[in-house]
């Protein structure tokens, strides 16, 4: 993804022949606002030898005169993973249309000791102090996932460092890595090039073995190429996920437009695949995200929602103090509750949280029994996508532990087990902890859409995201509702929702092909 | 007397070399099997299969793919023939609902695994696997008659295990 010339755009891996993975070519659309978004023809086909078993992910750069490269990893004939370089057939062109591949191609293949299937995902290059330009990509040696460093000046011409950004022993193949520095200070986004003091780097790595994205948050050494994690614990792959749900192969670009470090990610189904051939599509993109340094954590990033998501709000309703005791559900009229923004705060009843006696039972939101669990002080929070009779319903809660000694523990998760009475669509529990620190009141944010539910708990530490597919709690059936399952406390909900208009995504009006 | 002997030692070793060779195809199998949930069921297929005696792992999961695919076909062609025969509405449903699972498998979920195992990219492969072994699953569980078996139980159970077969093995080559 990229700005360029006063549009944002989105290049994307798509299947032009079915709703499942297969014949991976370069899908493209552009937008003035990353919400209303023109579809155009596929920028990259499967039409060379070295991409003819797949046109892959890749990244693109804009160089110090403003012209755009782009790397990308295609699979040859041989199904030998090599990368290419490719450029904009006419520069002049906000729309970038038409792309060409470079004759030399490819410009790397896997270098000694790295398999042909383990070499994929180049990032968006940097510059280093010497004016060199500098890109990552991750592979991995047995079982330990490590990123590869190379430096170029024409993007044609490669030396592989010795040595690797960062290795994580057990964590598998990483898949599209990336590397970025935020502001230790500043609520803004940093372009990737950026150095120094009050600059941390985060590397993140999407795992082939589970199918997640973890990032962590340390210190690049320029000189060398290498990077360390602030904490080891949380290293990644071992530690923090962008998202606790169903959200993979994400990347971020740095928009000069704004000035902000901008996250996208690959939502996939979870329904049957003869459900998705049925329909006729599959996978959708994520709201894309702002992503900040957490300076009261110091260890977490945060995401949000772009605030141009909030163009397509249309009527709002606000609750304010609705008291929700222990064991009760409350309905919220909203009308449908199909497309929603919600912005909701939580306060626990004070006493309850005081006099709840702790113990050393551990808690986790996947193998926990979802909102049946009752707890002293949890779960509580929001029942979207629910029929009136709560006969399907999507739970986003919190539950508050509390050990024995004596110190509170927020886990934030989304319960999939009665999102629908459907049997082949999947009803795991996401989550996982949440820092709740000193005076903070809980807070999330949930954008509803259909068959999408993406929340944030306190700011965007924790994120949830879901794909639900309710047969009854549908367009006009579809309702909102607080709920609170706690045994002892009682719990207040402020909240502030609006009706959602729909992005009205269509093809470019000047585009034949699509017509 | 020298000659027999050398002939002899000659004999053993090449015997000898004969036994390994196999053994250590046949140890491949076991360790692969080992580590799926249907160990026999897995070596029955694998063995049964020619091409077993020099694949690798890659290979092994292609051989498990093309049985699940052959055992699918079977399936729905007994589908077909049942749905030509039957009264009952309740059992039409079900086996009508059968033949979308059984053409997403054969259509979707084998050729994305095969695709994905070729490419190298094996996580496609468990997740169709995956799905595969769900498809067959939720025929199985959509005919009325519990708690006994469905009229295709067997092609159902078939399918499933050896998509949990596939997806184990697909596994391992992450």
């Amino acid at each position: 993804p990229l700005f360029y010339k006063g549009w944002y755009h989105f290049f994307y891996q798509y299947n032009p022949h079915a709703a499942v993975w297969g014949d991976i070519v370069w899908g493209h659309a552009v937008s003035k606002d990353l919400i209303h978004w023109l579809h155009l023809p596929l920028a990259m086909v499967a039409d060379q030898w070295y991409d003819k078993n797949g046109v892959w992910t890749g990244s693109a750069t804009i160089l110090a005169d403003g012209k755009v490269v782009m790397l990308y990893t295609g699979s040859t004939t041989e199904n030998v993973q090599v990368q290419n370089l490719a450029y904009p057939a006419d520069h002049s062109d906000p729309l970038l249309i038409n792309w060409v591949k470079y004759s030399g191609n490819p410009v790397l293949v896997p270098p000694p000791g790295i398999l042909d299937k383990d070499f994929r995902d180049p990032t968006t290059a940097w510059l280093t102090s010497e004016g060199k330009w500098r890109i990552t990509i991750g592979s991995k040696i047995n079982k330990t996932g490590i990123a590869l460093v190379y430096d170029t000046k024409d993007f044609i011409n490669y030396e592989l460092l010795d040595g690797v950004l960062h290795a994580v022993p057990g964590t598998g193949m990483w898949e599209c890595v990336d590397f970025f520095p935020v502001s230790k200070t500043e609520e803004n986004g940093l372009d990737t090039s950026v150095n120094g003091p009050s600059v941390k780097h985060v590397v993140k790595a999407s795992l082939d073995d589970d199918r997640h994205d973890y990032y962590s948050i340390g210190t690049y050494h320029e000189k060398n190429g290498t990077w360390v994690p602030d904490e080891p614990k949380i290293d990644v792959g071992i530690g923090l996920r962008y998202d606790y749900g169903i959200y993979y192969a994400a990347k971020t670009f740095y928009d000069q437009n704004k000035n902000r470090r901008v996250l996208w990610g690959w939502i996939g189904e979870s329904d049957s695949e003869a459900a998705d051939m049925q329909k006729g599509w599959a996978s959708v993109q994520s709201i894309p995200r702002t992503i900040l340094f957490d300076k009261k954590t110091g260890t977490h990033l945060l995401q949000w929602p772009v605030e141009e998501i909030e163009s397509l709000r249309l009527k709002s309703y606000e609750f304010n103090q609705v008291k929700v005791q222990a064991g009760s559900v409350v309905p919220l009229d909203v009308g449908p509750a199909t497309q929603l923004d919600i912005i909701a705060e939580f306060e626990m009843d004070k006493e309850a949280l005081e006099k709840t006696t702790g113990s050393n039972v551990t808690f986790s939101c996947s193998s926990s029994g979802g909102t049946i669990d009752r707890g002293a002080l949890g779960p509580f929070g929001l029942l979207v996508l629910a029929d009136d009779s709560l006969s399907e319903q999507t739970p986003v809660y919190f539950y508050i532990a509390k050990g024995s000694d004596g110190k509170l523990k927020t886990f934030f998760c989304n319960d999939q087990s009665r999102s629908s009475v459907a049997s082949d669509v999947n009803k795991q529990i996401y989550g996982n902890l949440v820092p709740v620190l000193e005076g903070e009141k809980l807070s999330l944010r949930v954008l509803v859409d259909h068959s999408i539910v993406e929340s944030f708990a306190q700011g965007g530490r924790t994120v949830i995201t879901s794909r639900v597919y309710p047969t009854k709690a549908i367009y006009g059936a579809a309702k909102l509702f607080l709920f609170n399952n706690a045994t002892e406390a009682s719990v207040s909900a402020s909240l502030r929702i609006w009706q959602m208009n729909s992005a009205f995504i269509r093809p470019y009006p000047n585009n034949k092909e699509s017509q | 007397m020298t000659k027999i002997v050398s002939l002899l030692i000659l004999e053993v070793v090449f015997c000898l070399t004969f036994f390994t060779v196999s053994y250590s195809d046949i140890n491949l199998i076991q360790t692969t099997c080992k580590k799926t949930p249907f160990y026999d069921l897995c070596v029955l297929t694998l063995k049964s299969d020619p091409r077993s005696s020099t694949a690798d792992v890659s290979g092994l999961a292609r051989i498990v793919a093309d049985s699940v695919n052959a055992k699918a076909i079977a399936t729905l062609n007994q589908i077909s023939a049942l749905l030509k025969s039957v009264k009952d509405p309740t059992l039409e449903k079900a086996l009508e609902g059968c033949i979308v699972s059984y053409n997403t498998i054969i259509q979707a979920d084998i050729p994305v695994a095969i695709d994905a195992i070729e490419k190298n990219n094996p996580k496609f492969a468990v997740q169709s696997a995956t799905d595969a072994g769900n498809e067959a699953q939720a025929c199985e569980n959509s005919f009325a008659e519990k708690p006994s078996n469905s009229p295709i139980f067997s092609g159902n159970k078939a399918v499933h295990d050896l998509s949990v077969v596939l997806q184990s093995i697909a596994s391992l080559l992450l």
